[in-house]
């Protein structure tokens, strides 16, 4: 190629004539050190130093930030409203467009041909969930409806019927599932889990005012039953005006139709197992009751 | 006034612009060493050329980006004081070649001096000075100035008001992709200016400190030498000649940092330490942000 540029560009060939870089040599670039501001030096700046003339001012006692002299001040006189009442008790859900989706599937971060879950989505550093901060998962946009074209079989905490309908247009299938915050950062970082030693728990049912959304079949919560989900299917599929491609003679229908147990955080996994990763090796409970607890 | 200002500066661009044609005799007074600290017969040694004779003993594992093409350096052997060069090897671009950061050289160079830095530079405030709770004479009357202790800041043997306190830490933490990038811009700077030296292994024929000392003079590769190695056992022969030499001195490729490569005139690699620097600088290019510290382990990041 006539276009290979010589690495290092100019500036090395320079340093060939220059003196040998030593630690005598060193400097900051210029402009990156702002000097630091000294009061009370000089001639100009000694005397009151900033400080004004008399008065609290110059002596430090001015009155608190908001004080108006007495009035009723304008953080006070303003009524309260209930608009941030209970904010931390609100549960948030990090966006991901479908186009974003489409794009980490093509550029090879997701494997279409696995089921995608929120942490095959971290690992491909697609979304990034903070559970400390009342995250309770992901939840799919349908910016870019238009534009996807995957099939895939992906599991997200909300979604609305226009991504169910883009999903499922292709062939995929969605799935609303919820994840109660231990369990959620669980999910998002399974490594440093697995090695603080602790079984797998069980993940919790949602709370009294999530449950309808999970059990609807429209939405495709996790625990809506399967034949009401596939009639939900058909119409959304009528609704929206597109052939909904029939899962049970494709290549990939086991792939697709691989769902979690409610109670189960991982794929392969059941509550109560310790994931050993220094030795390599699945410890699973015996004792009675502690499988009859995580079998529940 | 303005014509003649005109042609003061016309003349400043003609005399730059004569300069700049002239070619090494063209640095400023300030860039140029005294004579007494150039040493003459240190004369600047060619890249090999493309049509060498010598064997290609390394090429690069990685691979190199198609708008870039491999260096390719001269690879000696210490076991004679006056050596040809053995081979070729073959350098990655961007970990040799990149563009001379000078700002992050000195970025890195002040962290790694004041990381470390813990001051135990500690004063007594004139409440911790031992004494000073009684008022010395009463406020009004004795004619002299109020005092209220003998250890106000004001007087001899007073507390300090604004001195050092306590054990002060001067730790931070430069990003890690700055420091990486610090370690390749230094090798960079080094090879650029032709005091990097590819060696076959570190086997020398004689454990005398001399021999080295003789061979650094006979080759002219400068007054220090920073041996970089990247395998678990050194010779023996080595770790003698060099135990009680100041100016010599080994590390292991783990241990290569800027400071030490500034310190040290000449810095020799051997084959083993290019293959480690290189695959553990080129990480950092291309690994996704961490989720949790590298520590732990990624299935998926290699």
């Amino acid at each position: 190629m006539s276009l290979i540029k010589k690495p290092g560009g100019k500036a090395l060939d320079v340093l060939q004539n220059l003196p040998r870089i030593t630690l005598a040599n060193l400097r900051p670039e210029p402009g990156s050190k702002q000097k630091e501001k000294r009061r009370g030096r000089g001639q100009y700046g000694g005397n009151r130093s900033g400080r004004g003339h008399k008065g609290e001012r110059q002596r430090g006692t001015r009155p608190r930030l908001g004080f108006e002299g007495g009035a009723t001040p304008f953080y006070l006189i303003i009524p309260k409203y209930g608009y941030n009442e209970g904010h931390s008790r609100r549960p948030q859900y990090q966006p991901l467009s479908l186009k974003r989706l489409q794009y980490l599937i093509d550029v090879g971060r997701l494997d279409p041909s696995q089921p995608i879950d929120l942490t095959q989505l971290v690992n491909a550093r697609g979304v990034t969930i903070q559970p400390q901060k009342r995250d309770f998962g992901v939840q799919l946009v349908d910016e870019g409806a238009e534009l996807f074209s995957a099939k895939i079989n992906i599991e997200v905490q909300r979604a609305s019927e226009a991504v169910i309908a883009a999903v499922e247009r292709n062939g995929g299938v969605l799935t609303n599932s919820f994840y109660d915050p231990i369990s959620l950062a669980i999910l998002i970082k399974p490594v440093p889990f697995f090695l603080r030693g602790q079984p797998i728990p069980k993940r919790m049912h949602p709370g009294e005012e999530m449950v309808p959304f999970y059990m609807d079949p429209c939405a495709r919560g996790y625990l809506a039953p399967p034949e009401q989900v596939q009639q939900a299917r058909l119409a959304l599929a009528k609704k929206y005006g597109y052939v909904l491609p029939d899962l049970s003679r494709d290549e990939l229908f086991h792939m697709l139709s691989s769902r979690k147990d409610p109670r189960q955080i991982f794929f392969g996994l059941s509550p109560g197992w310790v994931v050993n990763m220094a030795d390599r090796k699945i410890l699973k409970p015996t004792d009675e009751k502690l499988v009859q607890y995580y079998g529940s | 006034m303005l014509r003649i200002s005109v042609m003061a500066c016309s003349r400043g661009v003609a005399k730059r612009f004569m300069s700049s044609m002239s070619g090494e005799s063209s640095l400023p007074s300030n860039l140029r060493l005294p004579s007494n600290l150039v040493d003459p017969s240190r004369t600047k040694r060619p890249p090999p050329p493309a049509d060498s004779s010598l064997p290609i003993i390394r090429t690069c594992d990685s691979s190199v980006p198609a708008h870039l093409s491999p260096l390719l350096t001269w690879v000696e052997s210490l076991a004679a004081q006056q050596g040809d060069p053995v081979g070729l090897a073959q350098l990655h671009p961007d970990v040799f070649a990149v563009p001379s950061r000078l700002d992050i050289l000195h970025q890195v160079e002040v962290w790694q001096r004041s990381y470390k830095r813990i001051s135990y530079a500690n004063t007594k405030v004139r409440s911790e000075v031992r004494g000073g709770g009684r008022k010395p004479w009463r406020q009004k009357g004795s004619g002299r100035a109020r005092v209220g202790s003998i250890r106000s800041p004001l007087w001899r043997g007073g507390g300090v008001s604004h001195g050092p306190r306590g054990p002060t830490s001067y730790y931070y933490m430069l990003p890690m992709k700055v420091r990486v990038m610090g370690l390749k811009v230094a090798l960079s700077s080094k090879l650029a200016q032709d005091y990097l030296y590819v060696v076959e292994s570190l086997d020398l024929p004689t454990p005398d400190p001399q021999y080295i000392l003789d061979l650094l003079r006979q080759r002219h590769w400068g007054q220090s030498l920073l041996i970089v190695d990247a395998c678990d056992e050194l010779p023996e022969n080595l770790l003698q000649a060099t135990a009680n030499l100041k100016t010599v001195n080994i590390i292991p490729a783990i241990g290569l940092n800027v400071h030490s490569m500034l310190k040290h005139e000449a810095v020799v690699l051997t084959l083993a330490a290019v293959r480690f620097l290189e695959s553990k600088l080129l990480w950092h290019d291309e690994r996704y942000t961490p989720l949790y510290p590298f520590k732990m382990p990624y299935s998926d990041l290699p």
